[in-house]
């Protein structure tokens, strides 16, 4: 290499023709492929869906003689929705137009602060959410068949809330195990969908905060 | 978007935006979607722009953050966030300008990380390194050591190949 970098580069692009712009077509139509627009698309279709999700539900349970498990799936996914539209204002302020790191931090900062609000929901949601088709279950016709079968089986005189004691246990142990990996559950669907460009985030974080801590 | 705003505001401004997405990407197709999400982007930030700093710095800070954090489309049908390095074979656009010294060099530079590439690119439009440290969030010293290393790295890539 005869020339310096710097020496080719100017000389490169004395010619400006060399630097057509590509056709610019619909561009306000167009859908962004930045990660931050996508998050933002995702919480507000998460929105839209749980709101139609629960009326659905609603009407399908009433239909199936379940009002008021419609009614508690509803009260569930209420808190979903106000959660989702906090998380999209939130992601309002993050502004391209800073500086590379503080860019990358607070999208950083804003996607972890979303996740763990998420998480938290989540660690309550999916145990009740379980705990509300199971009981349902229970107390249905084909429910109520299926125990009596059972106290066939495994008759008890131990009786609790109208049910033997082992259905209850069961149930709670069930209860316990979902609430136990509803993190986890949310975080691999989290890992499946975002999981390699969050990992690349984080090593750009990284070299970014290199960089600012680099000594000579 | 109108037309007006891409006319005066990001055209005029074209040749920052393609030199940096050309650093990025590594086909045509990619290029030409990176370079639309910049402009797209641009024109949703402009109402942000608080013209403490140059209409241009600021053409660099949206180019270069949303080529940091752009959902590549990628042929599998999985998503990166970032270009990933290509082996060379699969590079389409090496021939992207008239020059093969430019095209050996933007070769090179894709060899880097994609903070070293900024930084690169900040250094060879003549930034000085209070505007890089600005554009990049970091500080000059750091600037200046990290420019040395990346000279020396593009060096060795380009003198690999001849």
């Amino acid at each position: 290499m005869t020339k310096s970098i710097e020496t080719i580069w100017k000389e490169g692009f004395i010619k400006e023709a060399h630097l057509t712009a590509p056709k610019v077509n619909d561009l306000y139509n167009r859908k962004s492929q930045n990660i931050v627009d996508k998050l933002q698309n995702m919480f507000a279709i998460n929105i839209k869906a749980i709101m139609v999700g629960s009326l659905i539900m609603l009407a399908m349970m009433s239909l199936i003689g379940a009002p008021f498990l419609g009614i508690y799936l509803c009260c569930l996914l209420v808190p979903l929705i106000l959660i989702a539209k906090k998380e999209l204002k939130k992601s309002t302020d993050l502004s391209k137009g800073q500086s590379s790191y503080d860019y990358l931090m607070s999208f950083d900062r804003w996607l972890k602060s979303s996740i763990e609000t998420y998480s938290s929901y989540y660690k309550i949601f999916y145990p009740l959410f379980f705990l509300g088709m199971a009981i349902q279950g229970i107390v249905s016709d084909a429910g109520g068949e299926f125990i009596a079968m059972l106290l066939k089986l495994l008759p008890t005189d131990i009786i609790i809330l109208g049910q033997p004691y082992y259905i209850i246990a069961v149930l709670i142990l069930l209860t316990l195990i979902v609430a136990r990996y509803s993190v986890a559950l949310y975080q691999l669907d989290l890992n499946i969908v975002y999981g390699r460009q969050f990992k690349k985030l984080e090593e750009l974080i990284n070299d970014m905060k290199e960089l600012r801590n680099e000594t000579q | 978007m109108g037309s007006d705003f891409y006319q005066l505001s990001i055209l005029p401004f074209a040749a920052i935006i393609i030199k940096i997405c050309r650093a990025y990407t590594n086909s045509q197709e990619d290029f030409e979607d990176y370079y639309q999400e910049v402009c797209l982007q641009i024109w949703r930030s402009k109402d942000n722009f608080n013209q403490e700093s140059e209409w241009s710095t600021w053409i660099y800070r949206i180019s270069l953050n949303v080529c940091l954090t752009y959902l590549k489309r990628q042929k599998t049908g999985k998503k990166g966030i970032v270009s990933d390095p290509l082996p060379e074979e699969v590079v389409d656009d090496s021939k992207a300008f008239a020059s093969d010294e430019i095209n050996e060099l933007y070769s090179a530079i894709k060899h880097l990380s994609e903070t070293d590439r900024a930084i690169i690119l900040l250094y060879l439009e003549e930034k000085s390194y209070e505007e890089m440290a600005d554009i990049i969030g970091s500080n000059t010293n750091n600037i200046g050591v990290r420019i040395k290393r990346i000279k020396d790295r593009l060096k060795k890539l380009i003198n690999q190949k001849d």
